[in-house]
């Protein structure tokens, strides 16, 4: 166990002792969630640290991965390099926000109706197959989650379109994203939330494409409300045109710059739950990517000035990065789009049980078949950068969205600062006017 | 192929890529906070078009760079940051079609004579007797007494009317019947209506028509449009820095040469009308990016963030500082042209400063000098127009009053917008200066030296004569837009509407041949995402329609003796609705798509598809064509003003030819009855209806970096 989730669990403990909360919701529970392998670790039979799993071998890993990597396993396409299990522990600030809300949050009647949230993680109890919401409270783990804690920047954050049967890439795009909590707020000023919030926001992401040519300047901004029911709203700057324009939602759900993400994959689901109708399928054991940025074969492409290098890229068209994976608990989740027009059928996703990233993603057409498949790396905080060393962030850290139908992929590689501010005046319309030129 | 167009770009070419690498250079030297903080970004590309009728009608060669520069904070200053583009470019096309665009291009020309002549008259008068019907030749028999020169009835000299053989040694040919078109040559032909000669070679080659500071572009100019007095190489060059306030508000700055991006539309404008356009580069087929001339001015925006009830809120003040600029609407001659004002301007200057030959303009009856019934027609009058040939500072284009730089010449903006619940508005204040020419004749129009019909000294305006001053008026306007999305619809709505005060038309039913009118303009857009899975299955198509609306709230329409209407050529009432549908495939690197456009009252398309292919990150390859229908001869013609009465010898004429009494044919406006395509009705047929013989097929390969 880190340095790091040590000293959140050291902190936890202090906190629920000193608590008084009376609620369903135990010590043990909050203990549970965040801390699921303080006991020990997951255990898959043929599965150990060190080994490879690839082409001649899948089979020991049938039960662990999801259909879709294993079928690229199967194919020989990538290779499963297994590492032990380690613990990503989440700020102790947010746990401690958990152990005091918690108890007060309850669903209401409709979907995406919460109710008595303040911070951390609003469902922390186990999900149960006798919980007919229990998919929505998952969900809500997720949305109220941390990742990339209160604000966050990345930057660059690249982008490569490429050909899988070619290998050749199409296209390179460079990026700065950048992240904003308004509200719920636990590690950085302003908590719990932003005075002067006339709309109520919740959470905005902004990004700006910094290359190519063709592209560059184009601004993205997204505001989610703290209200569910209410629509996000999405402004889009395109740099050839000079103007500002309002996104409709189908373009929400729709290949975003020509690449296999839709604005609705961002970060593996970036929509409303009221969007979505949630099933909870079950909780397993998978190995998923999660490693220690610091300790892969980074790529040299790119070496930024302070000697930060990226994830590389290898397998069938260079689409799968070079991580080590780890068995994990996990939560598998049906996820089925409420508008009909959604070019998706449902998306099944595989939730990271300690942390509430979705490091996989599978994504079904509107015929009911394999269309899509999403893998976000996620890094240890300790072992990156060292402003994002004790953030208890789980680092997007690579990413892979592979159309499985057409044999090609987007690529992601990371330089992500949990807790590097942007200015809240970025977060408006009138700055991506102003950015641009 | 490359070989000529280097040998065409010639020397200047390097020195002005030199220039702009100074500039580059200069920039970049700027101090900066850190190493590596300046971004440089760019372009080459050809955009080469064949024109249905013309052939190759361009063949531009474009260099752009790119760059910004962090500087970082200076004292109270943050976020410092200077940006520039510089843009050369070269358009091959005046040297390799010089005879279609460059120093041979134009010929000699002939102007319709419908009038059935007699012999006798004013023609003998003019030093000849032309024949019956038929053509007659730009300078050719005159009809007209006292249009050799000014107030000199039957001597040619060095103006219009002279010949080779008439020169006297020293003397060179004023206006010869050489380097010309006719007026609307390339659209209506000379259909009855009024047609003269337009010299169409670059201003250094010939200076006929050219009007100073306006339209005089040399072929130098007109191949590198950049490279100019105005120093257009440097498109963009600016200074960004912000100011934080105690209070948490932001002033942002801008200052420096820039475009400023005003409302929400797509391909025509409502409220984006800070920055003049350049019709002269690809008319309306350019992104706006392209076309906007950009100006040196100074924008400062308080931006006060969430405040209140709004979500954000920002007030923006604009000064324009820069020395007025109109849009460029091409110059007469050269390839593109709004509305073909280039050569309906040019060809009247030239009749201004040379005299010209008007097809079809004089009544043949009272040409001819007799009484009706004289030539036992049984008609009362002798039927059709004579071609008449004006001597100079008679009618035309005399000057343009391009505004000089003051204080009370620079524009004035403001704007104030937010967001409220989702809705994005703004009110909008602009003090500015029509980027359209406004024509100011008759009684508000130039001096004439003569009367070309008594030969007499005039020397005053006259009511209703077509001789003109151009102008740009001040132009109030005040406005506002919304956006917003229904989600019932998935669709984005956007609305902007705008009143300006100030802007004048040509108005035939006044002695001054043009009206001030208030004007509304408004579009309501809509963009709507769509999945037509037969097409696309996984992406959808865009599908964005807007419609743009203008009222002139002033507009004039009387009905002249003869029973039609004079006044106003514009549409009281107007509409251009567009439709663009798009489509993506292969990861967005082939993209095709295509645009509609019409013009609900001219009854005119424009109907452009096209196909973007990105090869790479650094090559695109676009290929389309643009295409016009919907010509309406009737539906695009209007009160062409030539039976007005505007000068006393005119009326004097007249009643000597029908036998009555002297002054009974007053100075007069036009009677309606004479209707045409020029000089008013391609107003009527607008934008489109003014290139209906302009389908051109284009290709554009682009290296980025």
């Amino acid at each position: 166990m880190a340095y790091s989730t040590l000293r959140a669990a050291a902190l936890v403990s202090a906190a629920l002792v000193t608590s008084t909360a009376v609620s369903a919701v135990t010590d043990a529970d909050v203990q549970n969630s965040f801390f699921p392998y303080s006991d020990s670790a997951p255990t898959a039979v043929g599965i150990t640290p060190g080994m490879v799993i690839n082409q001649s071998n899948w089979q020991v890993a049938e039960p662990y991965l999801d259909e879709a990597m294993l079928a690229a396993v199967k194919e020989g396409w990538t290779e499963i390099s297994v590492d032990k299990t380690t613990s990503f522990g989440l700020h102790p600030k947010y746990v401690e926000a958990t152990h005091n809300g918690a108890a007060n949050v309850t669903l209401g009647d409709a979907v995406g109706d919460i109710q008595g949230y303040t911070a951390g993680r609003p469902f922390p109890l186990e999900p149960t197959s006798d919980d007919p919401r229990a998919g929505e409270k998952l969900a809500w783990n997720y949305q109220y989650g941390y990742n990339w804690g209160d604000n966050a920047n990345i930057n660059p954050f690249y982008w490569k379109f490429r050909n899988m049967n070619s290998g050749k890439v199409e296209r390179t795009l460079k990026f700065g994203f950048s992240f904003l909590n308004f509200k719920h707020r636990v590690g950085v000023d302003p908590i719990p939330e932003y005075d002067s919030n006339p709309a109520n926001i919740f959470r905005s992401i902004y990004l700006q494409v910094l290359e190519p040519f063709d592209l560059k300047n184009t601004q993205l901004l997204i505001y989610r409300y703290a209200n569910d029911a209410q629509r996000d709203d999405s402004w889009l700057y395109l740099g050839f045109q000079r103007r500002v324009r309002r996104l409709a939602t189908g373009q929400v759900t729709d290949s975003f710059l020509g690449s296999d993400l839709m604005i609705q994959d961002f970060e593996g689901y970036n929509g409303r739950i009221s969007d979505m109708n949630w099933r909870y399928l079950g909780t397993q054991t998978m190995l998923l990517p999660f490693y220690n940025h610091n300790d892969m074969a980074l790529s040299d492409e790119y070496v930024e000035d302070d000697g930060y290098q990226y994830i590389d890229f290898a397998g069938k068209g260079n689409c799968f990065p070079k991580i080590t994976w780890q068995l994990r608990k996990a939560y598998k989740v049906e996820v089925v789009p409420v508008d009909e027009s959604s070019p998706i059928s449902k998306r099944v996703v595989y939730m990271d049980a300690q942390t509430f990233t979705l490091p996989r993603t599978l994504i079904y057409d509107k015929a009911g078949n394999l269309w899509k498949t999403f893998l976000i790396g996620q890094a240890h905080p300790d072992h990156h950068l060292a402003g994002n060393k004790g953030t208890g962030v789980s680092l997007d850290d690579s990413f892979m969205v592979m159309d499985m139908q057409a044999l090609h992929c987007t690529t992601g590689q990371f330089r992500g600062m949990a807790y590097e501010v942007a200015d809240r005046d970025t977060f408006t319309v009138q700055h991506i006017r102003i950015k641009g030129r | 192929m490359l070989q000529s167009i280097l040998h065409g770009a010639g020397r200047r070419v390097l020195v002005r890529a030199s220039a702009l690498a100074l500039i580059a250079t200069i920039a970049v030297s700027l101090p900066a906070t850190a190493a590596n903080e300046t971004e440089y970004s760019g372009f080459i590309e050809n955009y080469s078009v064949h024109r249905e009728s013309r052939g190759l009608s361009k063949l531009r060669n474009t260099a752009q760079l790119e760059f910004t520069r962090q500087v970082g904070v200076r004292g109270a200053f943050k976020n410092i940051s200077v940006t520039g583009v510089l843009r050369g470019s070269y358009d091959a096309v005046y040297d390799q079609r010089d005879n279609e665009f460059g120093d041979s291009a134009g010929h000699s020309i002939s102007l319709q004579n419908t009038g059935a002549w007699v012999t006798g008259g004013l023609g003998a008068g003019g030093g000849g007797v032309p024949p019956l019907g038929g053509f007659l030749p730009h300078g050719g028999p005159v009809n007209l007494p006292f249009s050799a020169v000014d107030g000199s009835p039957t001597t040619p000299g060095i103006g219009f009317g002279a010949t080779a053989a008439t020169l006297v040694p020293g003397q060179k040919l004023a206006n010869p019947n050489s380097g010309l078109i006719v007026l609307g040559e390339h659209y209506t032909g000379q259909a009855g209506g009024v047609h003269y000669g337009v010299p169409v070679q670059p201003c250094d080659k010939d200076p006929r028509g050219c009007i100073n500071g306006y339209m005089d572009a040399d072929e130098s100019e007109l191949a590198h449009p950049e490279f100019n007095d105005r120093w257009d190489f440097i498109r963009e060059l600016y200074i960004d820095a912000d100011l934080e306030l105690d209070n948490g508000n932001l002033w942002s700055f801008r200052v420096g040469k820039q475009q400023i991006v005003w409302g929400r539309t797509d391909l025509f404008r409502v409220l984006d009308i800070i920055n003049p356009i350049d019709f002269s580069r690809n008319t309306i087929y350019d992104e706006f990016e392209d076309t906007r001339i950009p100006l040196w001015a100074m924008q400062a925006e308080y931006r006060m963030g969430a405040t209140g009830i709004f979500d954000d809120l920002n007030a923006s003040f604009v000064w324009v500082f820069d020395k007025f600029r109109p849009a460029n609407l091409g110059q007469g001659g050269s390839p593109n042209q709004a509305l073909g004002a280039g050569d309906l301007f040019r060809g009247l200057a030239n009749c201004w400063d040379n005299g010209c030959t008007v097809s079809n303009f004089f009544p043949a009856a009272v040409a001819s000098g007799l009484p009706p019934n004289v030539v036992g027609s049984g008609d009362p009058t002798l039927p059709g127009f004579a071609a008449t040939s004006f001597g100079p500072h008679t009618i035309g284009i005399r000057d343009a009053e391009m505004p000089s730089w003051s204080l009370a010449n620079t524009q004035l903006g403001m704007k104030l917008e937010g967001l409220y619940k989702g809705v994005g508005w703004s009110v909008n204040y602009l003090y500015t200066r029509s980027q359209l020419p406004s024509l100011h004749g008759g009684s508000s129009g130039p001096s004439i030296a003569f009367d070309p019909f008594s030969g007499a000294a005039l020397g005053t305006p006259q009511d209703y004569l077509i001789a003109f001053d151009i102008e740009f008026p001040r132009i109030n306007l005040i406005g506002g837009s919304l956006d917003f999305y229904v989600d019932p619809l998935k669709t984005v709505f956007r609305v902007e509407a705008a009143v300006s005060e100030g802007e004048e038309f040509a108005d035939t039913s006044r002695t001054s041949l043009f009206r001030e009118s208030k004007v509304l303009r408004y579009v309501i857009g809509i963009d709507r995402p769509t999945f037509i899975r037969w097409l696309n299955p996984n992406r959808s198509f865009l599908i964005s329609a807007q419609l743009f609306g203008q009222h002139l709230l002033d507009h004039h329409e009387e009905t002249g003796v003869s029973g039609a209407k004079v006044g106003m050529a514009d549409w009281e009432q107007n509409w251009i609705a567009t439709l663009l549908f798009q489509g993506n495939y292969m990861n967005d690197r082939l993209n095709p798509k295509i645009i509609f456009a019409r013009d609900v009252r001219a009854h005119g398309n424009a109907i452009a598809p096209s196909v973007e292919y990105l090869v790479s990150d650094n090559w695109r390859l676009n290929v389309g064509a643009n295409f016009k229908t919907g010509y309406s001869g009737g539906r695009h013609s209007y009160d062409d003003n030539r039976d007005a009465i505007a000068t006393p010898g005119l009326g004097a004429t007249a009643d000597a030819a029908f036998g009555l009494p002297a002054g009974t044919v007053g100075v007069s406006q036009s009677t309606g009855a004479t209707r045409g395509a020029f000089p008013l009705g391609v107003f009527r047929g607008g934008i489109f209806g003014a290139q209906i013989e302009e389908d051109e097929y284009f290709v554009n390969v682009q290296y980025r970096f």
